[in-house]
C-alpha cells in the first residue's frame, strides 16, 4: 500500500479505514492493529503538528512482513526530528508533575517491535514494525 | 466514529474512538462537567495521547477541587494504554 493523505487530523479516519483494509487484504493479524493504528496516529500527528512549512501531503507505506508489518511514513520540506531519540516520559511521576506533552511519541517508542529514522534533503522518513509475539498471539494493547 | 454524553446514571460515557479530531470535542464536553465525574469507557475502542491529554486535564481540574475522574469498565486495549502512560497510577479505576 502507499498513498498520500492531505496535512489535516481529519484524514486519520481515512487512514484507519485504510488500514483495515490492508489488514484484511494482506491477512495481518488484527492483534496488530491498536499497536499499528497508536503509532501511525501519533507520528502522523507529530508531522502535521510540528511541520508548517509545507502543504505538501504525508506519504503512507504498508507492506507486509514474515508475522506482521512494517509501516512507513515519509514527511517533506521539514527539518530534521529524530523521533526515535525522545527524552522519556515519567510515567511514574505524581499527577501534579504530568503533562501530556512527549507522550504519543514515548507511546510510540513502547509499541513498535523496532523503529528507524532516515533524514536527506529536507525529507524525513520514520519506519516502525509490528510482528506477531512468538507463540501466535501479539502481546496485549 | 466517536461519541460522548450521559446515560440515565449522571455518568459520563465515551464510545468509539477518541483521537487527535475527537479530542477537541471531548474536551468541549468534559469543560463542561464539575465536581466528582465517573466515566464509563466500556465501549471506548481506542484512545491516542491526544485522547489521554483531555482525562489528564479534566482530572487535573476536577482534583484541584478535591474531586476527580473515576473510570469505569476498562476493556483490555484501553487498560494496556493506561498501563503504558502510567495512567493507571493516576486514577481511580474500576472493572478493568
Amino acid at each position: 500500500m502507499r498513498k498520500t493523505y492531505r496535512r489535516n487530523f481529519d484524514q486519520l479516519a481515512e487512514i484507519v479505514a485504510d488500514t483495515g483494509h490492508f489488514f484484511a487484504e494482506q491477512h495481518i493479524d488484527d492483534s496488530l492493529r491498536m499497536k499499528v493504528d497508536l503509532s501511525l496516529e501519533e507520528l502522523f500527528v507529530n508531522m502535521v503538528t510540528y511541520n508548517t512549512e509545507t502543504d505538501r501531503d504525508i506519504l503512507l507505506e504498508m507492506r507486509p512482513i514474515e508475522g506482521g508489518v512494517e509501516v512507513s511514513l515519509t514527511d517533506y520540506d521539514v527539518e530534521r526530528f529524530d523521533p526515535t531519540i525522545v527524552k522519556d516520559v515519567d510515567v511514574d511521576a505524581p499527577l501534579a508533575e504530568r503533562t501530556p506533552g512527549g507522550l504519543g511519541l514515548y507511546l510510540v517508542l513502547k509499541m513498535a517491535d523496532s523503529i528507524n529514522y532516515e533524514y536527506s534533503n529536507r525529507t524525513s522518513r520514520i519506519t516502525f514494525r509490528n510482528i506477531m509475539a512468538t507463540g501466535g498471539a501479539a502481546e496485549d494493547v | 466514529m466517536f461519541e460522548i454524553g450521559f446515560n440515565e446514571r449522571g455518568e459520563v460515557v465515551l464510545s468509539g474512538r477518541l483521537d487527535a479530531a475527537q479530542a477537541p470535542r471531548a474536551q468541549a464536553f468534559l469543560d463542561g462537567v464539575s465536581g466528582g465525574c465517573v466515566l464509563d469507557i466500556a465501549a471506548l475502542e481506542y484512545i491516542s495521547s491526544a485522547g489521554l491529554g483531555v482525562l489528564l486535564s479534566t482530572h487535573k481540574r476536577l482534583m484541584a477541587g478535591q474531586a476527580g475522574l473515576e473510570l469505569i469498565n476498562v476493556n483490555r486495549h484501553i487498560g494496556d494504554i493506561f498501563r503504558y502512560s502510567g495512567f493507571d497510577k493516576l486514577f481511580v479505576i474500576r472493572g478493568v
